[in-house]
């Protein structure tokens, strides 16, 4: 089991990622906040060590998408109501951002992941292929249909 | 910085989620803590249990008999701590006095000493009966040794004999105590016609006296076969024969 100073520090430095991840996949703060603090849940009690901060900042990743779609799928089964996640952040985020997230959200949850891990993480495809567990064609047909789909609701510049 | 960048940078885990995120980890490194705990109390008395099982078993295992005989036959099983755990009465005087002497649980000199020592048992130490003591023992010598040098059983004249498991499966399969009946093989070495059931209405002074007879006019084969070690008078015996 993790201890406290092992756990603010993953805090200080994993939150922001882990928030994003959730954004993109959940539909409201209240399913955030279970995925969110089942991430750091399992961090607890994980007994893992990393080889650096990349590797733990990878596992943080990998472990964010594969709870967000986990809880993905038991919100199928549940009857729900979501909530307007964009209207949620109207606080922080602008109209042209708003823009930019619809269209992101909009995309199939695949392409969500490589969209985010890309072009907010810096991640190569080599890197996404790891956090991902898919073959690097894979994701880069991913991003190669996301980007097409970004432009479609965007325009050419999106990027 | 591109639009996506852009887009999401305000997007943050607010202070509020990381605070309660936090609270909540602690309940839970709480509750592991808690649930391994109870899981090694339990762990922990599970072992207790087993040992306490296990530690009983040993305990309550007798590994030496003790044969006791005057008229009453009293039977003693001596665990390996040197404590009486079983006793037995072999005829209807011996059962009468294990109503009243407890002798489970103490050490079995002690136990030996308390039944000698026992008001019922007083009345058949008569001047001319005899106290007959026989021990089956992996450390015979230890515990005759004992009995040999306690004040009671020498103020009684305690004979002390070794004897052997079969024997005792014999004797008890004749309902007779394992050092009566080793009186009895005896005498039926010397007078053929004496059977297991004659000894069974005979005291222990009873049956030395006609063995002393037989022995006088010359009937049987000696000592039948037996190895005596010491005299045969009062005070404090020391007939000690090995084996029935």
């Amino acid at each position: 089991m993790r201890s406290e100073e092992e756990l603010s520090m993953a805090m200080d430095a994993y939150a922001d990622m882990v928030r994003r991840i959730c954004f993109l996949h959940l539909k409201n703060r209240y399913d955030t906040e279970d995925v969110f603090q089942n991430v750091y849940l399992k961090y607890l009690l994980s007994d893992k060590s990393f080889a650096s901060g990349e590797h733990e900042k990878a596992w943080f990743a990998r472990v964010t998408i594969n709870a967000c779609t986990d809880h993905l799928r038991y919100a199928s089964r549940r009857k729900w109501v979501p909530l307007d996640v964009i209207e949620e952040e109207s606080g922080v985020v602008d109209e042209t951002a708003s823009e930019v997230l619809q269209a992101v959200l909009s995309l199939p949850e695949k392409y969500k992941n490589v969209i985010y891990l890309h072009y907010y993480e810096d991640y190569s495809a080599v890197e996404i292929a790891r956090v991902l567990g898919k073959k690097e064609n894979t994701v880069y047909s991913w991003l190669s249909r996301a980007r097409e789909l970004l432009k479609e609701k965007l325009g050419g510049e999106w990027a | 910085m591109n639009r996506i960048h852009e887009s999401m940078k305000d997007i943050r885990a607010s202070e509020e989620l990381k605070k309660s995120t936090m609270d909540y980890l602690r309940q839970q490194r709480k509750r592991v803590r808690d649930r391994r705990i109870r899981r090694y109390a339990l762990a922990a008395a599970c072992l207790c249990l087993m040992l306490t099982a296990a530690g009983y078993t040993i305990y309550k295992r007798p590994v030496s008999y003790i044969s006791i005989d005057v008229n009453p036959s009293v039977e003693l099983g001596v665990n390996r701590f040197g404590r009486v755990v079983e006793v037995d009465a072999y005829n209807r005087d011996g059962e009468g006095l294990l109503k009243q002497a407890a002798l489970k649980h103490v050490p079995y000199l002690k136990a030996i000493r308390r039944l000698l020592a026992d008001e019922g048992y007083l009345g058949y130490l008569a001047e001319d009966s005899r106290v007959f003591i026989t021990v089956i023992s992996d450390s015979r010598e230890k515990i005759l040794e004992e009995i040999r040098e306690d004040e009671l059983t020498g103020r009684y004249g305690a004979r002390t004999y070794t004897s052997d498991l079969t024997c005792r499966e014999e004797a008890h399969r004749q309902s007779m105590s394992f050092g009566k009946y080793r009186v009895c093989l005896e005498l039926s070495r010397y007078d053929e016609s004496v059977t297991v059931e004659d000894c069974h209405g005979m005291s222990m002074g009873e049956i030395e006296d006609r063995i002393e007879t037989c022995k006088g006019h010359g009937h049987g084969n000696g000592n039948g076969g037996y190895e005596e070690d010491s005299d045969s008078g009062k005070g404090h015996g020391r007939h000690h024969r090995h084996g029935h």
